[in-house]
């Protein structure tokens, strides 16, 4: 298969991870705090919350539930892919530990409600040579491709 | 605040001026102003410049078209509240005693901004992959999950600002027709349920407030009503769980609740006291949610009170009176101080057709890049 022996590079580092296995779900580069218990995303040295320097970094599992979504009727900026030319889905997910996340959603705006358990995927926005550029998006749990 | 005044307001018309430069723009906007206050730039002891999209020092450099002076002169950026909170800090060096006369100029080109980015196709940052009006319409949905609101009242919003434009000289945005609920909802889609005439427009602009001593004020314009800025504030983001911290375009709540609060306990005034109260509109649906963060009607009433029109020209406390940003327009940089510029005319009685008889205290609420909030309250003496 030329599609998973291409490389996958993360259009920004330090966010996702992007598993060997094109079938694993990215997880989420987080941190927790270990003096308040409070988890953030994107990763960061100090808690926002209790302002404590005793962080740690954490990975949190690709799913959560949906808090709001919309569909925007204009390709995804930054990308070539074609399937994203029609418009995108765009979700609030929150994760189980707590972090919210703002992402594009995979689907028609039919196929998302609020409170619907959503996994996460990666989507390839671009080729660079031999390099696919993705960026994370979420997908229905009902709905797995 | 004591014995803060604006002096002096000017407008260069927001619109899609690609061939007129911001030196061009805000010297027209700074001369409009320093003739409203019967000033001469030599008057002018400090200069505040705003702006998102030009180049480094333009501040500096646009300043030199009224002349050099050798007056200090400081740049201020905050994102869409880049204006407002330029105006705070001449109000708080006035205020300070310091100087009794400073200028406060913001301008901004984004049509250049949009031709320069195009050519860039890779997004600088994760979250610039999607549509802003993405951001805002995610608010949207939730409202309609947990309250009443229908794409109808967004609408609504849309309507009574294009028709509010239409009274004002100076708004982007002007229908030759009376716009219709029916018109908004037809409009093309951007992020639903927004629709592009629910949506702000891009455009080039440019906005001036002299601030100054009250004192001076009746001195400078005898025969004129004293605006007076009894209240400012601004604050960033306080954390609570479900806070973004990736494309925090819309920015929490509680900021402007918070914001608001503090302005109110200055004045020691309340949000029944307001006749007039200019919001960041940049989508409907965000005006929507001002009128309950900003006091103006209690949580969940929103959707009743658009209804009832309590917003509009002639309503309980009219709302975007030149047009807000959907239809007066957004510039960036002057987009704070066309809300000054509108309260100030408002306050002395100027306002023309969309006049808010009796004005007396108007407020000025914008927010920048979801992470501050800068609100103002203006009051005629």
């Amino acid at each position: 298969m030329t599609e998973s022996s291409r490389l996958r590079v993360p259009i920004k580092e330090g966010f996702f991870t992007v598993p060997d296995d094109p079938a694993e779900a990215p997880k989420f580069l987080c941190t927790k705090c270990q003096t308040c218990g409070e988890y953030f995303w994107p990763r960061r040295a100090i808690c926002a919350k209790c302002l404590s320097e005793d962080t740690v970094s954490v990975e949190c599992e690709g799913r959560g539930t949906l808090f709001s979504y919309t569909f925007v009727h204009m390709p995804l900026f930054g990308s070539t892919n074609l399937a994203h030319m029609d418009g995108y889905g765009v979700g609030q997910v929150d994760l189980p530990e707590g972090p919210r996340i703002q992402a594009p959603l995979a689907g028609k705006k039919d196929d998302f409600q609020i409170g619907q358990q959503l996994r996460a995927e990666l989507d390839v926005m671009r080729e660079e040579g031999s390099r696919d550029i993705v960026i994370f998006r979420f997908r229905p749990v009902e709905n797995q491709a | 605040m004591k014995n803060v005044a604006v002096l002096g307001v000017g407008m260069y018309r927001f619109g899609m001026w690609s061939d007129v430069s911001n030196a061009t723009m805000a010297r027209e906007a700074g001369m409009m102003a320093l003739r409203d206050a019967n000033l001469s730039f030599k008057d002018v002891q400090a200069a505040y410049a705003g702006y998102i999209f030009a180049p480094v020092m333009a501040g500096v450099r646009t300043m030199k078209e009224f002349g050099l002076t050798g007056l200090p002169v400081q740049h201020i950026e905050n994102a869409s509240a880049t204006g407002s909170a330029a105006f705070r800090e001449a109000c708080l060096q006035v205020e300070s005693g310091r100087y009794d006369v400073v200028m406060v100029l913001g301008f901004d080109k984004m049509t250049q901004m949009i031709a320069s980015s195009g050519a860039n196709t890779a997004p600088e940052n994760m979250e610039d992959a999607i549509l802003p009006a993405g951001f805002f319409a995610l608010w949207a949905t939730r409202r309609m999950h947990e309250r009443d609101m229908k794409p109808a009242h967004l609408a609504k919003i849309a309507a009574k600002n294009f028709n509010n434009g239409a009274l004002n000289p100076m708004s982007q945005r002007q229908a030759k027709e009376t716009v219709t609920v029916e018109k908004v909802l037809a409009s093309r889609m951007v992020a639903w349920p927004l629709t592009t005439m629910m949506s702000c427009p891009i455009g080039d602009g440019a906005a001036c407030v002299i601030v100054g001593r009250a004192d001076l004020a009746k001195r400078l314009q005898p025969g004129r009503p004293v605006v007076r800025v009894i209240a400012s504030d601004l604050q960033t983001e306080k954390y609570a769980p479900g806070h973004l911290f990736v494309g925090p375009i819309v920015g929490p709540g509680q900021m402007s609740i918070d914001t608001s609060r503090a302005v109110y306990e200055q004045a020691g005034l309340g949000p029944k006291d307001m006749h007039l109260v200019q919001v960041h509109d940049a989508f409907a649906i965000e005006e929507l949610e001002y009128y309950e963060l900003l006091g103006l009607c209690q949580p969940g009433e929103a959707e009743a009170c658009i209804e009832r029109g309590d917003f509009e020209l002639g309503g309980r406390v009219p709302v975007s009176t030149d047009g807000g940003l959907i239809a007066r327009g957004h510039p960036g940089g002057p987009t704070g101080l066309a809300q000054i510029w509108e309260t100030t005319l408002q306050l002395r009685g100027e306002a023309a057709k969309r006049q808010v008889e009796g004005a007396r205290n108007g407020m000025c609420h914008m927010m920048g890049g979801g992470s501050v909030c800068v609100i103002h309250i203006l009051q005629r003496q």
